[in-house]
């Protein structure tokens, strides 16, 4: 209680310095364990950890113990929002396809599949040896059941239904055989299925739990589901029935390891922590000054992979003034050195993002790499010709209103993005440019109902080009508008033709177009391609990951 | 009646001045020169320092707090960077001090805040009495049953960030404690000799309560308030450690120490030095607040 002790504490207390004492100690325990710490930090051994697995005969059993930054909102993919979830999922579950490093898909529960000439369905053929944990046969049934409950809109599906988008019915052929209908063609479809939250669930599960089956979820995959404590751990055990790994997972038979705990530990330090001091084995996201710490460190191993879809990037809102000029967007650009942003913050560990896409989508431009270069000479340039003066306080002004930008940025500081906004604020001072730094745990408020925004960052893992869609095609009137709030038929046009081209190398240059359109019309700043990163005890053998960044657990095992 | 009002007037004066004086030569008999007064001077010191970092802190910060030298990120301490800097390549000496000025403000605004709302519930609830005092202090109680730094948490959670709202936060948690010091302050002396005196001889009650009553009476909560600075300080601290405090460009040392913390097994500089700032502060904040409760306890009458 705050100032109460003060009056009250021991009049009788003879030494007046008596309370001083505790202080001093604690003040100098603290300075002790600091500079601990730090010592124990900088005299690693030199020894470089190994990049991923060794190769020798995989163990049997063990518990892998993986801490994760946040926690599953749900188990059921169908209903979940949240990429940490995804990466539960790919022990709970299979889809019914998988992508391969280089972008092309593989069979998983579905082994052949073909579209038909109009591009408005697919007939799939699926495995047929097949059980989910609950015992109940996977089967075509069960694939029209998941997707058709996604599309209800009783489910309250998340991400899963943007995914399934344009779907529109299925058709049980046989058994093992299944069409499915869309609503229009779309090229991104059946790629889509190769996404953690279009894992297909149980229906006697799901029917049967309702609401509540994320919380008791039922798979196909390698693990079962064993219990779920909130915000503590998530459990699961081997499913020793398992034999149908996906052609890209080395081990297709059951699992090497009993059981795969999820710890969930948000604060960075505990969670690296825990992994040298061997209380957790594995431990996701490690931030760039720990990344660098590690790899000197001989009793853990770093693992590190780039995540596809759409890079960090900041978009300005085009509804605002005066960002709808593009010459006031383009100082912005010359005024802000995106190198020494992700330089200084992450230290070398994050690549710069270059385009709206991340290199390994389709139609991704190298051609933007190196074009965009800080120039604040001719961010004043551009902010002179547009008629904002430099006041007394450095600050332009024009017809008496400040140049302020509104940069909207949201809470907890995920990968440091409101460090980034702290360095964009001083940058933009520099050209005279006043940034107004809002830091809000409401982003949905903010952000996706108020669009109370000049600039604001988002990022997005995805498969599939055809997700620019949802980032700069024109809305229609009462739809929720889109983050650029770009209105352009011809962007809409090209993003219409992408969506259903056939050809690869024509749909790779409908998107390049799109990607250059972004560029020249300065409508984005790109920052960073997000590293998904594990740190690991030196037992931790295969761990691998999927091309969005998931990791495959079937493969793991621990050297004993 | 002029003459009989003169007389009450000096009779108050003279009751008035008289447990004043017995204070003031108490208090100097606790000055000699000691260990304790050593520690005392050097308290005085500290707070007389950081104060002109929070007035000055252009002539004692070599560089700009804001001036992020990407060329320089995360040096440890040298002759140039006393500090170190940070993940930006800012300096952390000149970071510590200019975010003395609004740790000291939020701690001695928040103080000044409670002090007057608390000390005025005290001090109506001691001399009003009756119902009065049984309603106001029920409030207190209510108050007090929740611990100060939820309540803090709770406030600053529902009003949002900002240094404002940081500041009514730690005032209104603290208020009970004045309102509670004060009010039993205020029933000691009102029942003083000097008091009945200046009320037989017709002194109107608002007269007697500003005039003797109050003055008479502050000292405890003059001792309490500067003990909860220290508090108050670490309050602010901690609420701007746990991101409800107020962004902006110059961070508090809370802020400072939230932002080093990922960096705690790499540079330790980073959240140590603004730590250490905390700690000596609120250190010598309390080796004051000690000294000057001693010099004024009535306990220690003829000890010393």
């Amino acid at each position: 209680m705050f100032g109460i002790q003060g009056g009250k504490q021991n009049a009788e207390q003879k030494k007046k310095s008596r309370a001083v004492y505790p202080l001093a100690a604690l003040a100098l325990a603290v300075a002790t364990a600091l500079s601990g710490c730090g010592a124990a930090a900088e005299g690693g051994t030199a020894q470089a950890a190994p990049g991923g697995a060794q190769t020798s005969a995989p163990v049997q059993g063990g518990e892998l113990t993986y801490a994760l930054a946040t926690s599953p909102d749900t188990l059921d993919p169908r209903r979940s929002g949240l990429a940490v979830s995804v990466r539960v999922f790919s022990a709970l579950y299979d889809t019914l396809l998988v992508r391969r490093q280089d972008g092309s898909l593989a069979p998983s529960l579905a082994t052949e599949w073909e579209a038909s000439g109009d591009g408005l369905s697919y007939t799939l053929k699926l495995r047929q040896d097949v059980k989910f944990q609950d015992g109940t046969p996977f089967n075509a049934e069960a694939v029209k059941y998941n997707f058709d409950s996604i599309i209800d809109p009783d489910t309250k599906a998340a991400n899963a239904l943007a995914l399934l988008r344009p779907y529109k019915s299925s058709e049980v052929v046989d058994e093992y055989t299944i069409k499915l209908n869309l609503e229009t063609p779309s090229q991104a479809f059946l790629g889509n299925l190769s996404q953690g939250m279009l894992s297909i669930v149980s229906e006697a599960a799901a029917k049967a739990e309702g609401e509540d089956y994320g919380k008791k979820p039922v798979g196909t995959g390698p693990f079962k589901f064993a219990s779920w404590t909130e915000n503590a751990e998530i459990k699961l055990t081997k499913n020793p029935d398992y034999a149908w790994g996906s052609a890209e997972a080395k081990n297709t038979g059951a699992a090497y390891l009993d059981a795969l705990t999820f710890k969930i530990v948000p604060e960075e330090a505990t969670r690296i922590g825990g992994v040298q001091s061997g209380q957790v084995l594995a431990a996701e996201t490690v931030p760039p000054q720990n990344v660098v710490a590690l790899q000197s460190d001989p009793n853990a191993q770093l693992l590190q992979t780039n995540t596809i879809g759409f890079p960090y990037t900041l978009f300005f809102n085009l509804e605002h003034k005066p960002w709808d000029e593009l010459k006031a967007r383009q100082a912005v650009q010359y005024a802000v050195d995106i190198d020494a942003i992700v330089k200084t913050l992450y230290l070398g560990t994050y690549e710069r993002a270059w385009s709206s896409v991340t290199p390994g989508i389709l139609g991704y431009d190298e051609s933007l790499e190196g074009k965009l270069k800080p120039d604040p000479a001719k961010a004043n340039a551009l902010l002179d010709e547009l008629g904002w003066t430099k006041g007394a306080d450095g600050i332009r002004v024009k017809d008496g209103k400040k140049l302020t930008l509104h940069y909207v940025d949201g809470s907890p500081n995920r990968e440091k993005r409101n460090d980034i906004a702290a360095m964009i604020r001083e940058q933009l001072k520099a050209v005279g440019i006043e940034t107004e730094v809002e830091i809000t745990q409401d982003v949905a408020t903010v952000v996706y109902q108020n669009w109370d925004y000049d600039l604001y960052g988002n990022s997005q893992v995805n498969s599939d080009p055809h997700g620019l869609t949802s980032f700069y095609h024109s809305t229609k009137e009462g739809d929720r508008r889109t983050l650029s709030g770009l209105s352009d038929p011809e962007v809409d046009k090209w993003l219409e033709e992408g969506a259903v081209e056939k050809d690869e190398a024509k749909r790779a240059e409908i998107y390049k177009k799109v990607q250059q359109y972004i560029s020249d019309q300065a409508l984005i700043l790109p920052i960073y391609v997000f590293p998904y990163t594990v740190a690991a005890g030196k037992s931790v053998q295969g761990l691998a990951f999927d091309p969005f960044g998931y990791p495959i657990f079937n493969d793991v095992y621990l050297q004993k | 009646m002029k003459n009989s009002a003169a007389i009450a007037k000096s009779v108050a004066e003279r009751s008035a001045a008289a447990p004043r004086r017995e204070g003031r030569r108490k208090a100097g008999r606790r000055f000699r020169f000691g260990a304790a007064e050593l520690l005392t001077g050097l308290a005085v010191l500290t707070v007389v320092f950081l104060a002109a970092c929070a007035l000055f802190p252009r002539l004692i910060a070599p560089f700009s707090p804001t001036d992020m030298n990407t060329a320089a990120i995360l040096q440890a301490p040298s002759s140039i960077h006393f500090f170190g800097t940070d993940y930006f390549g800012r300096d952390v000496f000149s970071l510590v001090v200019y975010g003395t000025r609004d740790s000291l403000l939020i701690g001695v605004s928040a103080v000044a805040v409670g002090v007057l709302i608390g000390g005025t519930i005290g001090a109506l609830s001691g001399y009003i009495g009756g119902r009065t005092d049984t309603v106001l202090m029920r409030l207190i109680d209510v108050l007090l049953t929740v611990p100060g730094i939820l309540l803090a948490l709770a406030i600053a959670a529902a009003l949002g960030p900002g240094l404002r709202n940081i500041v009514l936060a730690i005032a209104v948690s603290s208020v009970p404690g004045y309102a509670r010091v004060m009010r039993g302050q205020i029933m000691t002396i009102r029942k003083r000799g000097y008091v009945f005196a200046s009320r037989a001889l017709g002194a109107r009650p608002s007269a007697v309560l500003l005039k003797h009553v109050l003055p008479n009476s502050l000292a405890p909560l003059l001792v309490m308030a500067t003990l909860g600075l220290g508090t108050s300080i670490l309050a602010g601290a901690g609420l701007s450690f746990l991101g409800l405090g107020v962004i902006k460009e110059i961070p508090d040392w809370g802020a400072l120490l939230s932002q080093g913390r990922g960096y705690l097994t790499v540079a330790w500089w980073i959240c140590t030095f603004p730590g250490l700032a905390i700690t000596l502060f609120v250190l010598s904040v309390n080796v004051i607040g000690d000294h000057w409760r001693d010099a004024v306890d009535p306990k220690r009458k003829g000890r010393g």
